[in-house]
């Protein structure tokens, strides 16, 4: 019997479940289920508990989205639906987290037509959805409905409910049976707090989905990659409250000085290098979504958690 | 187990002679309690002593350093399993790997790239550390041509890899001085490597791939007196290297399983995933990382990565506040307001520089939070403003009363002016547009 670590923990990180398939009352191909972890991330080597999933994340209105991904993605980036049909078939992302840009525009006031969005997005990928809906109180209320309305039955992860404003969202995950990410800034006891009011107005645990916020590489990372660490650690001595799965959305990386001041071909690889170089870092922290925004990031991720997931004694590994 | 501050007394001389650079026996062994002093240090100890003490008392993962000289680095002497408990002391040495089979042109050029790149990143400058030379071809004398190819262009950390310990003596012939480290000692060969560590003085790498191969390679190498030892487990995936090297840091500072107290060993190019392995040797536990030379792209990525996860979660870097110069400021000169974040202020400064428009940086003192942060937490406020220009003495040298502060200082503008009598100028949210602002706004 080979030696192993002794940890001794007594938490289980609790299940959230992404998607419905048809048999399940959706119309998605796949569902997830993830968390179930019982000690640090990958060490389990029953290997019951899945690879971190990975979310291509598209907008609907690229004008507030970074221009390195709109020069990689040309044309696909004015149409949602089929951007999301190409993170499926061709990036080989696992869920597609569509960010509702279009209500950032000034005196937005077209719900219907965000509505229509969602359905074209649902349509196109059978992959389940996350959903990042508006970014103002003023129409919070009104968009979250919308987008609920319109993924009833496919269980969506909605976001993101923060401190300051998480009644509207919440509202319309309970409605329609949705989950919702609750993201804070880099705090565990915020995080924590944000779960505690989730659940007084009734949102169960496993509809809630942790986001610590991710400050990019060299930016914040070092504080999101130890909140991480803390989250699990305190789901695993027993804290109900913190026993979530968490995503990451590392996506500031596409703004910071490194990536901006690459030319050409090199700005892509810059930017595939943070995402990808922060994001192993957080899968291995905890993460259990990891959204990126590259295109080129999702293969070299996946490939990567299933390296990760693959833990079998290196016996062949051999000596040259 | 850890031995108690009085248990080790009682073992120690009790000579009060201050050798070991402690005032007091007593002092000396509350230090080697907390692992924080080298039994070593005491020239009084009998060897029983010594074994006893040693194992408890050393630091939990032995502190291990490869090279000689400007360059030379030290790994391992870690005391946690997660950053935020204390911080992570030694950062790993990321190593260059070349092989006996290419051209001496081709090594020189990655030696030399290791010898001259650099980084600048928050005021310090990151490098890679060293070159490992692979004795790929299986013959000696090539193994040797390629270690003095290295060895001319550079005087670097290196780590000599060869299964056949004839091939590492006649290389250690002519860089044994330079302490490589040298990989890697297995059941098969370990007596031989363990007499070339002890002649040269090297540290040198151990190699199994379950742990307690590990445990026992260890003890027969200990035996024969070379203690300071690198751990391979010889992952061929990223799992297999987690699950190893968390084990290994936790049955080590535990103190469960000291033999395991060595800093440990990733070779990325086995797992046919450099990038990802990099990520994940810097973050989880890896103190010596080899890796074919990375691209620009891939070493920003991972330095940086490194850079964070070494530094203290507790303690942001920070800058001295006060009144910088950039160039040679005139009376008229604008003055900008900054926070004390390091990574803040240089950031500002790089654009600044490049504007070449000479000016004056405030620097406050927010406690090394950045400008969101520090408004976010109400730690950036008009009375600190106030106080740092009166402090500064910066009415002495301008003759305006003009201050540019951050985009996303906004909201104070007019706390500020009310509470300093200065103009208040929101400047751009994003440092990159400085100088577009400069010259817009400000010329004008
Ligand atoms: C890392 C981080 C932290 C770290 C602190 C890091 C530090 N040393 O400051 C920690 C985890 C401790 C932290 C704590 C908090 N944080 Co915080 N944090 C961040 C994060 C991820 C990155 C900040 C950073 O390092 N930026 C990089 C530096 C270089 O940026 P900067 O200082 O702003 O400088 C830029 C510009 O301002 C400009 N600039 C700078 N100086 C000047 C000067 C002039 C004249 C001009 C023109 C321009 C200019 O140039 C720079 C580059 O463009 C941000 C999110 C984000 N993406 O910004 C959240 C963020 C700033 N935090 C936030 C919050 C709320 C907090 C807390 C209040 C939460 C809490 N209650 O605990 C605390 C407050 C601190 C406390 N009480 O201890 C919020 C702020 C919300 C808001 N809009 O007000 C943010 C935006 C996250 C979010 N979306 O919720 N945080
Ligand atoms: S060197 Fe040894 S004998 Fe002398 S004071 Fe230190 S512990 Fe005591």
């Amino acid at each position: 019997m080979d030696l192993n670590a002794q940890f001794g923990w007594t938490g289980t990180v609790g299940d959230v479940v992404l998607g419905r398939t048809r048999a399940e009352g959706g119309t998605r191909s796949v569902s997830y289920r993830i968390g179930g972890g019982t000690t640090l991330p990958f060490l389990d080597t029953t290997r019951t508990t899945p690879s971190p999933l990975v979310a291509f994340e598209c907008c609907d209105n690229p004008r507030f989205w970074s221009p390195i991904v709109r020069d990689y993605c040309g044309d696909l980036a004015n149409d949602p639906a089929q951007w999301a049909k190409t993170a499926e078939t061709v990036y080989g992302a696992d869920l597609v987290r569509l960010n509702l840009t279009s209500t950032k525009e000034r005196n937005f006031s077209d719900v219907g037509a965000v509505k229509k969005t969602v359905e074209s997005v649902l349509s196109a990928t059978s992959l389940p959805i996350i959903i990042e809906g508006s970014n103002e109180p003023k129409i919070d209320s009104e968009v979250f409905l919308a987008c609920g309305e319109a993924g009833q039955g496919e269980r969506l992860l909605l976001g993101t409910a923060e401190a300051s404003r998480y009644r509207s969202i919440a509202a319309a995950a309970l409605a329609y049976d949705h989950s919702v990410i609750a993201q804070s800034p880099i705090d565990i006891n915020l995080a924590k707090q944000l779960n505690i009011l989730l659940r007084e107005i009734g949102v169960p645990r496993d509809h809630i989905v942790i986001d610590p916020y991710t400050g990019a590489l060299g930016y914040g990372f070092e504080y999101s990659f130890s909140a991480m660490e803390r989250i699990r650690f305190s789901a695993l001595k027993g804290d109900v409250d913190l026993a979530m799965p968490m995503i990451c959305a590392p996506a500031d990386s596409l703004t910071i000085k490194e990536v901006r001041d690459a030319q050409g071909d090199a700005r892509h690889e810059m930017a595939v290098q943070w995402e990808v170089s922060t994001s192993i870092a957080a899968a291995v922290a905890g993460a259990e979504i990891i959204c990126v925004r590259h295109p080129r990031s999702v293969a070299v991720l996946k490939q990567a958690f299933a390296g990760l997931k693959n833990s079998v004694p290196s016996r062949s590994a051999e000596v040259r | 187990m850890a031995l108690k501050a009085l248990d080790i007394y009682k073992i120690l001389p009790k000579k009060n002679c201050k050798e070991c650079g402690d005032p007091t026996c007593l002092t000396f062994a509350m230090k080697l309690a907390g692992g924080k002093a080298d039994v070593d240090l005491c020239p009084y100890l009998d060897d029983n002593a010594k074994s006893v003490l040693g194992a408890t008392t050393r630091p939990p993962i032995r502190r291990v350093k490869i090279g000689v000289g400007e360059r030379s680095f030290a790994v391992g002497e870690e005391f946690v399993l997660y950053r935020h408990e204390k911080t992570f002391y030694h950062p790993p040495g990321i190593i260059f790997k070349v092989s006996d089979r290419q051209t001496p042109e081709e090594i020189t050029q990655v030696t030399v790239r290791v010898r001259d790149e650099s980084f600048t990143r928050v005021g310090t400058m990151l490098r890679y550390n060293g070159i490992a030379i692979e004795n790929a071809s299986g013959s000696k004398e090539s193994f040797a041509r390629a270690v003095a190819t290295v060895e001319e262009s550079a005087d670097l950390p290196l780590v000599l890899i060869s299964t056949d310990p004839e091939a590492l003596a006649l290389a250690l012939v002519q860089v044994g001085t330079y302490k490589p480290l040298i990989h890697a000692a297995t059941p098969d060969n370990y007596k031989a490597m363990c007499a070339l560590a002890k002649k040269h003085g090297c540290p040198m790498v151990i190699r199994s791939d379950t742990l307690d191969g590990l445990v026992s390679l260890a003890k027969a190498c200990a035996a024969e007196g070379v203690q300071n030892l690198v751990i391979d487990v010889c992952a061929a995936t990223l799992g297999a290297f987690l699950l190893q090297s968390t084990a290994i840091r936790q049955l080590a500072i535990t103190r469960n399983v000291p033999e395991l107290g060595y800093p440990v060993y990733l070779d990325t190019t086995r797992t046919g995933m450099q990038d990802a392995a990099m990520a994940l040797g810097i973050v989880k536990y890896a103190s010596v990382i080899l890796t074919d030379p990375l691209s620009p792209e891939q070493a920003k990525a991972a330095l940086t990565l490194r850079q964070n996860i070494y530094t203290d979660p507790q303690k942001p870097i920070q800058m001295n506040p006060g009144l910088y110069r950039i160039g040679t400021p005139q009376k008229d000169a604008p003055v900008l307001m900054t926070v004390n974040f390091s990574l803040t202020f240089f950031t500002l400064e790089g654009y600044l520089e490049s504007t070449r428009i000479p000016c004056f940086m405030l620097i406050v003192d927010t406690e090394g939070l950045s400008v969101l942060t520090a408004v976010a937490a109400g730690k950036l406020n008009e009375f600190l403003v106030r106080d740092s220009l009166k402090k500064f003495g910066v009415e002495n040298e301008v003759s305006h009363k003009n201050l540019i502060i951050p985009g996303y200082a906004a909201p104070l503008s007019g706390r500020i002016e009310e509470a300093t009598g200065w103009k208040v100028l929101v400047g751009p949210r994003d440092a990159a547009e400085i100088g577009e602002y400069l010259y817009t706004e400000w010329k004008k």
